[in-house]
């Protein structure tokens, strides 16, 4: 086993054991980026000479026996749409080509306390708005297991980079399904945590009521080890919830799903979806059963009815405020101009991206007097309609059964100019933002050409135990996905 | 035909500086006066992407309490919105405010009436926001006329404000004087704002519109850039005239903002930059709803101090005051506070208050000092105070003394040694001597005494008044009569 093919575990338990050193994992994974990067293109920077800094004081702490965060000595990239202080943040925009922050996102910082090494920044559409990263102002993604197709967006850059072997784990950020559906598109587990389970301090806002951080990760165990480093609360974040946190790792015991519910949506079942998801999809539900879980079939009328409509006034209605602060005054992207309209105008023109653009305009139309209350308002209550009707399926079940996205990973440019196709592969995706959900997206086998395909278990709030012990007894059943090879034999 | 009359309806809009030392939605100091541009700034305040705001609760403590004073309604579940436009000393493009659910309603102000009535004028709401950042416009030359290039400095942004809205109650430019007056002696009293318009820290804008005996109403015009007590009142005279005139002209009064030029004591229409601003409000996704806890806002009644107007009751009832003394003297808590020290030190509370109201202020307004600076302590005034109350030196003796104290910053006993003056001041022999050295330079008039020709009395009065003059204060006026009267004999 090559060291860039080790989990988070077993590069724990390796570095205790003094099996290998942190600075050669570090090299390895570098290595291994470095040469995948010509075909995928996951990353819009490297972290090298802090990274190996890092991975060397790990080293040494190691040689003395000092006392090693939980995570010491593994590294990590992280969505370009986090801070990372001192290192170029672009989310992907022109407007913040080299902004550099003063400060690391809550969740960097937590990772760092913990010992874990940034290696480098991911791709992403623009602002997080997109799901093939073909929104990018530095160029697309590529699949690592199919480089003509997507790697699923907005957290391509982020996904590819551990389905190819870069790192073990990364984090990207979910608004309508940008984590699930990218995991699902690359063959890997990805976790869009509760609403307000994890920090968005330092995450550069999209639409700051949907966007939660999570992770990226090949193994179940890792999934856990992760969520419990960047799960802490935080004071700086209103809407980070002040509950206690439990021990992720204790999920992973569960041996079967006895007792557990496990509820489909009669209304995706009818969903024209590609036939391989299909099978997929089917193939978990029998994998359900034989665990001895119940199998309950729940109506969920308005989340498939209303929720991409309802998700696509509200999440541009937020954008659309949260982006107006790039007006190039302080920071980032600032054109010559004449006066202060000018500047504004000349900047956002020059510096967002024709899906950027879209958002802000339809943002702003929503939210302006005399259609706010037809928009708005309307698409709020629609809302709680559909987080009232999940409040009800969860008193039948403990778990929600669907897929991932309708289809495998599309080829580029397949849908890059058709945005209400492309919206309608977040049809799965975001009514669990809408509603605050947890949502996990795992690797459900493969299709004959070679695509991941993927389905999504969707828990009650706080529910991320349950989706843990799920994906940990499924990968028991059918083992650890492979690492793609990017083409590469 | 009969003559037309005119009626001013006038509401006020004003923006309140709370005075938390940290600002509302980060630790940055709220200290900017004064400070280097741009150092009282983080990444919450500057708006930088992924800072997220975090409430102060001294911010609602400070907002609860004028809430209280202002006699409103508390909303115990409130939340915040986002105020949504752009200009550059708004680093987020959105001011986080509140709309829908402000943090209390429906209150109002008592003021007095020019024929010594009450008025209530009502406060239909009072709610929290961020204030922005100031910019300084600078020509090539440096001059701010004329400007070729701007700077902003984001020191005050973030800084928090309560935003007090008034029904269109207020009928005159007096009367919205008064209003602001009370108001901002309430703000002061319970410590939650220095109130001081001139640093900006209490700003008011003035909605005014008239209304004409015929019946009919001209449109609003909102005033802008009051800076002053002063300011407030001459501009809302100048816009009574200004659109009682166009309304006598059978014109039409247009809806628009107006900017006060103090210099030339005009009002002149703004450019017209305010085309119907639409702000896209929407309820502030990174704070959740401002919920407050039950007992909060009793907590919060019992910390609150003794009102102005409970305060003239006081006054009024315990020192035997009457109603403009008391008002005067409790304007400002310090003031009132000297004054009380005054009488608990012994002096007597009517003739402390005399004192206080005239020869305290006059100094003050002269040395342009605060009452905490006063150069005389008020244990020290009632000292002399006592004096003159037990006519051991006389009112004039003590005004002197008194100002030789505020001026020179020295004690009692050296002011009265400067001054001369004795207790018990010139009388027996001393007195004598000195009456007969007048006698002995008015001979004329003492001869036409003498003669019987003083029939009216009106010379030797004169002569009284010398003496006294000559005493500086110090003789005992009947003393003097009566030793004036001996020697006139002799």
């Amino acid at each position: 086993m090559e060291l860039f093919e080790l989990s988070v575990a077993q590069i724990i338990e390796g570095l205790q054991n003094r099996t290998f050193s942190a600075s050669e994992v570090f090299k390895a994974c570098l290595n291994r980026a470095k040469m995948l990067e010509p075909r995928i293109s996951a990353l819009l920077s490297f972290t090298e000479e802090s990274g190996m800094a890092q991975a060397e004081a790990v080293d040494k702490a190691l040689a003395s026996g000092e006392k090693l965060g939980p995570l010491a000595g593994v590294p990590f990239i992280v969505k370009d749409n986090m801070c990372t202080k001192g290192i170029p943040t672009t989310c992907a925009s022109k407007i913040l080509a080299q902004w550099k922050p003063p400060y690391n996102a809550a969740v960097v910082d937590f990772l760092d306390e913990a010992g874990a090494i940034l290696m480098g920044k991911a791709n992403l559409d623009e602002f997080a708005m997109g799901g093939s990263t073909e929104h990018s102002a530095y160029g697309v993604t590529s699949n690592p297991w199919k480089l003509d197709c997507v790697p699923g967006g907005s957290s391509g850059g982020s996904a590819a980079s551990v389905a190819a072997g870069y790192v073990p784990f990364s984090l990207g950020s979910d608004t309508g399904g940008s984590i699930r559906q990218p995991a699902a598109f690359c063959g890997i587990y990805g976790l869009k945590p509760t609403y307000g389970l994890v920090s968005r301090r330092g995450l550069v806002a999209f639409a700051s009521s949907l966007d939660q951080i999570g992770p990226f990760t090949r193994t179940a165990e890792d999934m856990a080890l992760v969520l419990d480093v960047i799960s802490q609360k935080d004071d700086h974040d209103s809407t980070c919830s002040r509950r206690s946190r439990p021990d992720y790792k204790k999920a992973l015991r569960a041996d079967s799903l006895k007792g557990r519910k496990i509820g489909l949506i009669k209304e995706t079942l009818g969903y024209k979806l590609d036939p391989e998801i299909k099978e997929a999809f089917d193939k978990t539900v029998k994998f359900c059963k034989e665990q001895g879980a119940e199998i309950v079939e729940i109506s969920l009328p308005t989340m498939i009815e209303y929720g991409l409509p309802c998700y696509y006034i509200l999440a541009p209605a937020e954008a659309s405020s949260n982006l107006a602060r790039f007006d190039g005054v302080r920071y980032g992207l600032s054109e010559d101009a004449a006066s202060l309209i000018d500047l504004y105008m000349k900047t956002r023109a020059e510096g967002f991206g024709v899906e950027v653009k879209r958002r802000i305009m339809v943002g702003t139309y929503v939210l302006s007097s005399g259609y706010y209350d037809a928009y708005y308002l309307v698409a709020q209550k629609v809302r709680q309609l559909i987080k009232r009707e999940f409040v009800n399926a969860f008193k039948s079940v403990d778990t929600i059964l669907l897929p991932t996205a309708p289809t495998p990973a599309f080829r580029k440019g397949e849908l890059v100019n058709d945005p209400i196709q492309m919206y309608m592969a977040d049809v799965f995706t975001l009514p669990v933002n809408l509603a605050g959900l947890p949502g996990l997206s795992l690797n459900a086998g493969f299709s004959k050409d070679g695509r991941p395909l993927g389905v999504q278990f969707i828990g009650s709030w706080w529910g991320e135990e349950d989706l843990l012990s799920i994906a940990a007894l499924h990968e028991k059943a059918y083992g650890t996905a492979p690492i793609a090879q990017g083409g590469v034999c | 035909m009969s003559e037309l009359t005119f009626t001013p309806v006038i509401g006020l809009e004003i923006h309140v500086q709370l005075a938390t030392k940290s600002k509302i939605f980060c630790s940055c100091s709220t200290d900017y006066i004064g400070a280097v541009p741009n150092t009282n700034v983080c990444p919450v305040c500057l708006g930088l992407p992924g800072s997220l705001p975090v409430l102060n609760a001294k911010v609602v403590e400070y907002g609860v309490k004028a809430a209280l004073a202002l006699n409103c309604t508390v909303n115990t579940a409130t939340r915040f919105h986002r105020k949504n436009y752009f200009y550059a000393d708004l680093p987020k493009a959105y001011q986080i405010s509140q709309y829908d659910l402000p943090l209390a309603e429906k209150g109002y102000v008592e003021i007095p009436t020019e024929d010594g009535g009450r008025y209530h004028v009502r406060i239909t709401r009072l709610h929290l926001e961020e204030d922005a950042g100031k910019l300084v416009h600078e020509a090539s030359d440096g001059r701010l006329v004329g400007a070729d290039q701007s700077f902003v400095d984001y020191n005050r942004g973030g800084v928090p404000l309560a935003e007090i809205v008034s029904e269109p109650d207020i009928r005159s430019a007096a009367e919205a004087k008064e209003y602001v007056a009370r108001l901002r002696q309430l703000v002061r009293y319970l410590g939650v704002s220095d109130g001081d318009m001139e640093k900006g820290s209490l700003r008011v804008d003035a909605n005014i519109s008239v209304k004409c005996s015929d019946g009919r109403w001209g449109d609003r015009a909102e005033v802008k850039n009051l800076n002053s007590l002063r300011a407030l009142e001459r501009a809302l005279e100048y816009e009574f005239k200004r659109q009682s005139q166009l309304l006598a002209e059978g014109k039409t009064v247009t809806q628009e903002t107006r900017h006060w030029n103090d210099v030339e004591g005009v009002t002149m229409a703004t450019r017209s930059k305010e085309e119907a601003h639409d702000y896209r409000y929407f309820p502030e996704p990174d704070l959740p709803p401002l919920l407050l806890p039950d007992g909060y806002v009793d907590k919060i009644k019992e910390t609150m101090p003794e009102l102005p107007w409970q305060k003239v009751d006081r006054f009024e009832k315990s020192y035997k005051l009457n109603e403009t003394d008391a008002m005067i003297l409790t304007e400002h808590i310090p003031l009132a506070d000297f004054y009380e020290a005054c009488v608990k030190a012994g002096a007597s509370p009517q003739r402390a208050s005399n004192w206080v109201r005239t020869e305290v202020l006059r100094i003050m307004n002269e040395q342009k000092i605060e009452i905490e600076d006063f150069p005389i302590k008020p244990a020290v005034l009632a000292q002399l105070v006592s004096k003159v109350d037990d006519n051991k030196i006389s009112t004039t003796a003590a005004r002197e003394v008194f100002d030789m104290m505020a001026a020179r910053r020295i004690s009692l006993e050296e002011a009265m040694s400067e001054c001369g003056v004795e207790e018990g001041g010139i009388s027996g022999s001393n007195l004598e001597n000195m009456v007969r050295g007048i006698l002995k330079n008015n001979a004329d008039v003492v001869e036409i005494i003498k003669t019987g020709q003083d029939k009216k009395g009106k010379k030797q009065k004169f002569l009284q008044g010398l003496i006294m003059k000559e005493a500086r204060g110090q003789a005992d006026p009947k003393e003097a009569a009566s030793v004036l009267a001996q020697l006139l004999e002799e």
